[in-house]
């Protein structure tokens, strides 16, 4: 394969790179046909792709040939028929990888350009073989990159390009899989914290609508995802459900905030109300996670996968705490509607909480949610939910993981026996730890707690 | 409670529905995947895949329009395309214009309107979504109107890159460029609020890369985005000013190859220029602060600075001065709009800022510095006089004795201005002198000979002149020095007038010898190349009089500088002589020139000025020809003059110092009139006549202790006292029976008083400070006699024949006391009636009694009068013409030595003076002889009938032998006219009755008898 790189010299930018991908392509063929396992491209190769597809400059005298868009469009184009016209699955995901896998060099960055524009363009005239790729790599790369790759797609389709976002809504039914991890790179991209982190509206009713009508969608990466050893660090969650939780509990605080800066801007908002639609979202969340159970038990998981994880819930609460304490500073006029959206925002929270818990996607002990709570000022919600005691009303009738090779342990008696091991340790998916401790859902009954119940106003 | 809650989000959830169907609007061109694929396609082929046909330009703009509106990715390709499209109109239009559009209108059209949909959707999405679009819009138009503004520079439509209006009309007149700059425009308003630097930073950089043809972008811009623009352009040339290096650029501007090594601030400079026009303000407020940020000492942290934080880096705040320099020296319009404000900013702290940050420099750099700022100087046209003297105060070393306005600046920032005064001294000489080249010493003509060069600064400092010479006058150690060095190449530059007009203003302000000779000093200089200065200064002097421009201290001033000037004459003449001489001498010719202009000063109401001018006028030498008129005009001011100063010595003599200053005046009214009177026939009877009725002009009687006296005989009464007198002229009239007058005759003899009321009361005058009187009199005398001996007269009757000895005085003129004589007749004789030089028999004296009583009485009022006639008696034969005043005398005389009961005398004292006085000086005048003559001497011995007898006999003999000139004959050797008596007949007969008299006194008489032997 190196050997070409003397005929690719004297071309064109453009046709330089076409024949690399057509050779590139003959390549990887051959390699999937000659069963090594794994397959695996060569450094070679992948200095050809950054040389004559990516553009990177080779050394410091050799200034870069750079494409026009023109021909950079061409290319794409090009682009997007190969991986179309290719019918193996395997070949494609190599060949991405090969193009798009990050290789920590300074041929990154145009390789992350060149991505977002072929991923943005396959949105665009429906190319799923990409968007399929495009999935498999948002699951492998580090979360910052896939933070990136979704801020192009939502720049490009919501706010670049008015009346776009129906294309970027068809992904749903084009590529769930791409879909589902389209949705975990933006929520953890917007995490409500500033005014830039707050999602679009053309987003939010998007995936509002997306998981309303299917909300299996949010778990498909994670129901097609054999649990391998080969969950890469830093990656994207699993599944949403972590940021989703985060956007519904914040959303009455951070959308307040945003409604008074416009207020005070004088623009008056006449933008829908995002409320219903966090509430819609929170039903759907709920929803999903009453899904749980019978997934986890099927993938013989319950109890040993935490999908909601406990250092997010404790990110989420301190961040909560601090916007709560703001707006009771800064509110003092409209003090009754504050505190309503306080009490909504705890009461999702505690919700959350439970269903979660509930549900087997947040293992952990009452202790340690009153401990990531302790700061959050006063909800009946939140106190039964920390305190009373735990309907399993929907798996109460199964046994809590018989089929489980760490059946054997009880999770009352295991808890204290671990107190060095606190709850809030990271719950690392189960791979990096796959038979140390399970952490089993410990909810003891706390009798002498008294009931703290009062009336709220 | 959790269902209740699920069931609200539920409850919530049913508006959402509708809520999204309303929200998720298709677009107009909803496409599905598969056509976006095809229309790629054809985007990228150019053809139609459908069709299979090429697309025109014009479809395959819409396609990629609607790839625009429905594939983000498109979008860099999409503008990329749209660029050629762009260049296509901008092409067309341009053929268009220059085929004066007689074909191809078509294409152009076509194009316009697919621009403007781009444009519409180009702004739809700005203005839908700034934050995404600005930046990327604003990149890509700045970056296109780069590439068109410079592809198309050479058109031969298209302006030179230096008329940027012209460039802006054209490149606005078109669609494409328009439309881009529409759009710019529209990003930059919606990015000023959150990143200005980006965009701004984008369009100077092309504005750099495509310069000067840009230009005509950041110009509109500017205008349109004035505040924000200015400064950043500024900071922009000033990063690229400071990267490039001052170095080689010092007199960069002084060839003519302005901006072309340095592109940026070319463009800078064009930019400004342009904005200049309109917000000159701004630019003004942007460049001083510019100015003051890089003084100030630097803050780490300034919260306020917003911009591109040049300020911070101290290698760009120590450019920052040099810049400014430099931007000045490339544009006078920006010059001109800092420079005077520049000049109250320099402020001792900024000062010391200002030494501080430019010690850091190397010589090198600080000399280009320097020589910038004395080509800066040197061409301002306007506050050249402000920052002259802000240099001349900072550069004054301080001194204990003189206080400037301001405090004593660092020694570093004196000696930095004063070598930049030096040194702008020096470039101003070198383009003054190199000026001048082709027209050396003809400054007249030089105008003709060669296009100048002009120098603005000293062009407007021609007008400050005057403010230029008071400061010079000052004398403030070395200031003026340089100001006078200064007023040097001001006047070459000038030419005449200017040069004139400095000497005028140093002429006029100098206030004593050093200052005045700061004059002769430029005089000197400029004598070399310059001709006929001084009379021309004089000349305009003279116009400053007449103009009654200047105040009486300073034309008083004036006066006497030019007195100086002229007496400087004499001295050099007795000392070495020098350039001044001539000068000098110059002078006094040019006021010669003018003395019938300096004339009617004398009678300036200020003594001051009146003494100043009597000095100047005493001292000038006369004109060799003037008109006569002039010449009766000044002699009849002189003697006004003199009189004037009389009475002021005698008001001032009392009161110390004025009344020296009044004495001199007088002495220089003597020596003038004396002067004047020599100067020729005709002024000396004109100071003669007029000296003479002066003294017995009824204003000046007092001078010389006579009384107003009434010559007509009326009575001289308070109007009080008249009415009741009861006289009435009709009754008079009709008693009569006429209304002639009978004056002269018999009957019109009233001066005693009217018939029936008595005497009319003599009025009780006081007589004045007799010493005063001795003095004018002897004074008046004193001119008199120079008049009448000085040699004017002499010289042309006599020949010039000077006196042997000079203390002798010279012998007074026959011809000026015949003006005396003449003149004294005319004003004492009310008529001629009667006026022949022979005498009539005595008794004939009756028929003239009126009017020898009005001789009398003229002669009690004005007891000067006899010294006059001693005078008119010294030059004979005048005193013949004084004969009907004589013979007047005589007979009041006779009748009231006939009517005197009085034993002696001397009862009658006045009396017996007159007749002494008459008899020797009818014996001086040699209308007596001798024997005759004497007879006075005995008079006071006498009683009052035999002194009648003595007069009677006086009277004889002249009647017998009459007063006539002719019988006076010029006798060389003693330079006098005598007369010869032993031609008249016996003079033994009017003897007769002396002797009676002394026989019938002989006891009193012994020792006179030896006086009346014949």
């Amino acid at each position: 394969m190196g050997d070409i790189r003397q005929s690719l010299l004297p071309r064109d930018v453009l046709s330089a790179a076409k024949e690399l991908l057509y050779h590139l392509d003959i390549y990887i063929c051959n390699l999937v046909q000659s069963g090594r396992q794994p397959p695996q491209v060569d450094s070679k190769t992948l200095e050809l792709v950054e040389e004559f597809i990516l553009h990177a400059p080779k050394d410091r005298n050799t200034p870069g040939r750079r494409m026009s868009a023109l021909q950079e469009l061409q290319l794409l184009e090009i682009m997007c028929s190969c991986f179309q016209e290719q019918s193996r699955d395997t070949v494609r995901q190599l060949m991405f990888s090969a193009l798009f896998s990050l290789q920590g060099n300074q041929a990154d960055e145009s390789r992350m350009a060149l991505l977002g524009k072929l991923v943005s363009m396959a949105i665009a005239v429906g190319r799923i073989p990409i968007l399929e790729c495009a999935a498999t790599w948002l699951q492998r790369t580090h979360r910052v990159y896939c933070i990136r790759l979704a801020q192009v797609l939502v720049d490009d389709y919501c706010s670049m390009v008015p009346g776009s976002v129906p294309t970027l809504q068809n992904i749903h039914s084009a590529s769930p899989r791409f879909c589902c991890q389209f949705i975990t790179a933006v929520t953890t991209l917007y995490d409500l914290n500033s005014e830039e982190l707050t999602p679009p509206l053309e987003l939010l009713q998007m995936i509002v609508s997306w998981i309303q009508d299917d909300p299996r969608l949010v778990l498909i990466t994670f129901l097609n995802t054999p649990l391998s050893g080969s969950q890469p660090i830093s990656s994207l969650d699993l599944t949403p459900l972590g940021g989703l939780v985060r956007w519904c509990v914040k959303a009455p605080l951070a959308y307040r905030r945003d409604s008074k800066q416009a207020l005070t801007n004088g623009t008056t908002q006449n933008e829908p109300e995002t409320g219903p639609l966090f509430s819609a979202l929170h039903l759907s969340v709920l929803q999903v996670f009453m899904l749980l159970p019978n997934i986890l038990n099927e993938k013989g998981l319950f109890g040993r996968l935490a999908l909601l994880q406990m250092e997010s819930l404790a990110a989420l609460t301190s961040d909560l705490s601090r916007l709560l304490d703001q707006a009771d500073k800064h509110t003092h006029a409209s003090s009754a509607d504050t505190h309503a959206l306080s009490q909504l925002t705890l009461d999702r929270l505690a919700q959350a909480l439970q269903v979660a818990m509930a549900n087997g996607a947040l293992l952990c002990s009452r202790e340690d949610l009153r401990a990531i709570c302790s700061r959050l000022p006063h909800n009946n919600l939140l106190q039964l939910v920390l305190s009373g005691p735990v309907m399993y009303y929907n798996n109460i009738h199964t046994p809590p993981l018989a089929f489980s090779p760490h059946a054997a342990h009880s999770p009352i008696a295991s808890h204290p026996t671990h107190p060095t091991h606190p709850a809030h340790t990271p719950h690392t998916p189960l791979a990096t730890h796959p038979s140390s401790h399970p952490q089993y859902p410990a909810q003891p009954f706390m009798t002498g707690m008294p009931f703290p119940f009062r009336p709220s106003h | 409670m959790l269902k209740d809650q699920a069931m609200s989000v539920v409850f919530d959830g049913s508006p959402l529905k509708a809520m999204q169907s309303s929200h998720t609007h298709t677009p107009q061109t909803a496409l599905s995947a598969q056509e976006l694929s095809q229309e790629i396609k054809s985007f990228i082929s150019g053809v139609d895949t459908v069709q299979g046909r090429k697309l025109s330009v014009r479809e395959h703009a819409r396609c990629a329009v609607r790839l625009l509106r429905s594939v983000p990715a498109c979008r860099g390709a999409v503008l990329e395309h749209l660029r050629s499209v762009y260049d296509e109109h901008v092409s067309a239009f341009l053929h268009n214009l220059e085929t004066e559009g007689d074909a191809s209108s078509g294409v152009s059209s076509n194009l316009e309107d697919i621009i403007q949909e781009v444009h519409g959707v180009l702004s739809e999405f700005i203005r839908l979504n700034p934050r995404a679009w600005a930046p990327l819009v604003s990149a890509w138009a700045v970056d296109l109107l780069g590439q068109l503004s410079s592809k198309h520079a050479g058109r031969r439509v298209a302006p030179h890159s230096s008329s940027l209006n012209e460039l802006l009309q054209l490149w606005m007149s078109c669609a494409a460029t328009r439309s881009l700059m529409e759009a710019y425009s529209q990003c930059l308003a919606a990015m000023l609020a959150w990143c200005p630097d980006a965009c701004v930073d984008a369009l100077l950089d092309t504005s750099v890369q495509h310069s000067p043809h840009f230009d005509w972008v950041v110009a509109h811009i500017g205008s349109a985005f004035p505040g924000t623009i200015i400064s950043r352009v500024l900071a922009c040339g000033l990063k690229d000013f400071c990267s490039h290096g001052a170095k080689d650029q010092g007199l960069m501007v002084m060839g003519a190859d302005k901006g072309s090594r340095v592109p940026k601030i070319g463009s800078v400079v064009g930019i400004l220029g342009h904005l200049a026009a309109h917000h000159s303000d701004s630019i003004r407020k942007e460049l001083l602060r510019m100015f003051q940020e890089s003084l100030s000492p630097s803050s780490p942290l300034s919260p306020t600075s917003s911009s591109t934080s040049w300020e911070s880096s101290p290698q760009l705040r120590r450019a920052a001065v040099p810049f400014l320099l430099q931007l000045a020296a490339m544009s006078p319009n920006l010059f001109g709009a800092v420079s005077a404000e520049l000049v109250e900013l320099l402020r001792p702290p900024v000062l010391l800022q200002l030494q501080a940050l430019l010690q850091g420099l190397p010589r090198e750099e600080l000399d280009n510095m320097l020589g910038l700022a004395v080509h800066l100087i040197s061409q301002s046209p306007s506050g050249g006089a402000r920052v002259l003297r802000f240099l001349a105060d900072t550069a004054t070393p301080a001194s204990v004795i003189i206080s400037g306005p301001t405090p004593s600046p660092h020694e570093g920032v004196r000696e930095g201005c004063d070598r930049l005064l030096q040194m702008l001294l020096l470039h101003l000489h070198k383009l003054v002198f190199n000026r001048s080249d082709g027209a050396e010493g003809n400054p007249h003509h030089s105008a003709s000979s060669q296009p100048q060069r002009v120098i603005p600064f000293l062009e407007e400092l021609q007008s400050h002149v005057g403010e230029l010479c008071a400061e010079t006058l000052r004398l403030e150690r070395k200031r003026h020095l340089w100001l006078h060095q200064l007023l040097c190449l001001l006047s070459v530059y000038g030419g005449p007038s200017v040069a004139t007009e400095a000497l005028c203003q140093l002429l006029t302000q100098a206030r004593n010898p050093e200052e005045l000779a700061l004059a002769w000093q430029l005089h000197t200089t400029l004598s070399s190349c310059m001709a006929g200065l001084i009379p021309a200064a004089v000349a305009r002097c003279v116009a400053q009089i007449h103009t009654h421009t200047l105040g009486p201290r300073q034309l008083r001033q004036l006066l006497l500088n030019l007195a100086a000037a002229i007496q400087s004459q004499d001295e050099e003449r007795r000392g070495s002589a020098g350039a001044q001489s001539s000068m000098a001498i110059q002078v006094g010719s040019a006021v010669s020139g003018h003395l019938h202009d300096f004339g009617p000063l004398l009678l300036h109401g200020d003594p001051a000025v009146s003494h100043a001018t009597v000095r100047l006028l005493s001292c000038s030498p006369l004109p060799r020809t003037s008109s006569p008129a002039h010449l009766l005009l000044l002699s009849r001011t002189a003697v006004t003059h003199f009189f004037l100063a009389l009475r002021r010595r005698g008001e001032g003599g009392k009161v110390g110092r004025d009344g020296g200053q009044a004495g001199e005046a007088v002495n220089c009214s003597v020596l003038l009139l004396s002067r004047f009177a020599a100067y020729s026939p005709l002024t000396l009877k004109a100071v003669l006549q007029q000296l003479v009725e002066g003294a017995l002009h009824k204003g000046n009687t007092d001078l010389f202790g006579g009384q107003i006296a009434d010559m007509s005989g009326a009575p001289v009464a308070s109007p009080s006292v008249s009415p009741d007198l009861g006289a009435s002229l009709l009754e008079i009239n009709c008693r009569f029976g006429t209304t002639v007058n009978f004056s002269g005759s018999v009957w019109s003899v009233f001066h005693a008083g009217v018939i029936g009321k008595g005497l009319k009361v003599r009025t009780a005058t006081q007589l004045p400070d007799p010493s005063g009187v001795i003095q004018n009199i002897q004074t008046l005398l004193a001119v008199v006699v120079q008049c009448c001996s000085s040699s004017g007269l002499n010289g042309s009757i006599n020949g010039s024949r000077p006196p042997a000895d000079p203390d002798e005085p010279l012998p007074i003129n026959a011809e000026a006391a015949k003006v005396v004589a003449v003149t004294l007749v005319e004003n004492v004789c009310p008529d001629v009636a009667n006026g022949e030089l022979s005498w009539p028999p005595e008794e004939h004296a009756r028929t003239t009694v009126e009017r020898d009583i009005h001789i009398r009485r003229c002669f009690e009022a004005h007891p000067v009068l006899f010294h006059l006639l001693q005078v008119v008696a010294a030059g004979r034969p005048a005193l013949c013409y004084c004969s009907a005043v004589l013979r007047g005398l005589l007979a009041t005389l006779l009748a009231h030595w006939e009517a005197s009961r009085d034993m002696s005398s001397t009862d009658s004292p006045w009396h017996l003076q007159a007749s002494c006085i008459l008899v020797s000086c009818m014996g001086e005048g040699q209308l007596l002889p001798p024997v005759l003559a004497n007879v006075h001497e005995a008079f006071p011995h006498l009683t009052p009938f035999e002194v009648r007898l003595l007069l009677l006999a006086v009277w004889e003999y002249v009647r017998g032998n009459g007063p006539m000139p002719q019988k006076f004959v010029f006798s060389s050797e003693k330079g006098l006219f005598c007369r010869d008596f032993s031609r008249d007949g016996d003079v033994a007969r009017y003897v007769a009755p002396i002797h009676s008299v002394l026989h019938k006194n002989i006891d009193r008489l012994g020792h006179l008898c030896w006086r009346f032997q014949l």
